[in-house]
């Protein structure tokens, strides 16, 4: 499964800015979907209270978002980063995610997204399938190049040995 | 906010229902419209039970859990998590999590996410292991660490 072509993609890089400041609507819909009420998210006074300049987001949603990405729906609906890795006979799972913060989303922020592969390995599951483990990092960033959020997040290419 | 916490501390269980609604209203927030977490017919044809819950939104789950027990003077600094089964839209699931290291600056902890049976108990582990450090006193992070 690990082949030369994938191992070429260890290293890629692709990086996408965000057309317009994240917004404040965006933190309190995304609170809104989620059904967390904290006022961070939609009292200006409480965050200020806080010692933040202002409403901020939850925490992940930097890391689950495809608003930066400026990319159009694919044909499922997709609007978001791929690397587009097809391997056939295999079964596509998420493996988890790890993200570092290094301060709070504000509204005025314009994100930058640079996504980079960074591992490709091949290893054998408990019930002895073969699978390709793909580790992927996207680093955000606002306008002045300060570092926000980190996300890693591993995709797993389970061989279905003949199955479909 | 809660006292200062103490190694071996429960966490507040936090615990959600995830309706169809919410996730339409998740794909929306995050601007992820894949069918797969919202379109019936679209998962059938995949032969699966139901709309898959968009596992990310476990993490936020888990980073509102500790919010609201730690209060607004804290700042999750990192937090990591692995999926163990696909959750579907109407299920319920079951954040928790445990203190197993604590200084002045921030505590360190080890959650699960359950995802539960109509009867209430648990049915399996939708994530496993997760855990995250959350500094403490400040609201807002200081910078890359």
């Amino acid at each position: 499964m690990l082949t030369d072509e994938i191992r070429a993609l260890v290293g890629q890089q692709r990086v996408y800015t965000a057309p317009e400041p994240f917004g404040a609507a965006s933190g309190r819909y995304f609170g809104l979907a989620i059904g967390d009420d904290n006022p961070l998210y939609r009292d200006p006074a409480f965050a200020q209270e806080q010692g933040l300049a202002g409403v901020t987001a939850p925490p992940t949603l930097i890391c689950e978002t495809n608003q930066y990405s400026g990319l159009p729906m694919d044909a499922e609906g997709y609007a978001g980063h791929r690397w587009g890795i097809q391997i056939e006979n295999t079964r596509e799972v998420r493996g988890g995610n790890a993200y570092v913060f290094g301060r709070r989303l504000r509204p005025e922020d314009v994100v930058t997204a640079t996504w980079e592969i960074t591992d490709a390995v091949e290893k054998t599951s408990g019930s002895g399938a073969a699978m390709l483990i793909v580790t992927s990092r996207a680093t955000y960033t606002d306008q002045r190049d300060e570092f926000l959020a980190e996300n890693t997040e591993t995709i797993i290419f389970i061989d279905l040995g003949g199955q479909s | 906010m809660t006292a200062q916490p103490q190694v071996g501390d429960t966490i507040p269980p936090l615990e959600r229902t995830i309706r169809l609604p919410d996730m339409v209203a998740y794909a929306g927030a995050t601007w992820d419209w894949y069918q797969s977490h919202y379109d019936p017919d679209y998962v059938a044809a995949k032969k699966l039970p139901g709309p898959i819950v968009d596992g990310q939104v476990f993490g936020a789950l888990l980073v509102e859990m500790l919010q609201d027990w730690l209060g607004p003077q804290c700042f999750v600094q990192s937090i990591d998590f692995t999926f163990r089964n696909l959750m579907f839209a109407g299920e319920s699931v079951r954040c928790e999590g445990e203190v197993v290291a604590v200084t002045d600056a921030h505590v360190d902890v080890t959650m699960t996410v359950t995802t539960l049976g109509t009867d209430g108990r648990p049915d399996r582990f939708a994530v496993k292991p997760a855990s995250a450090r959350v500094l403490l006193g400040r609201a807002d992070g200081v910078g890359r660490p």
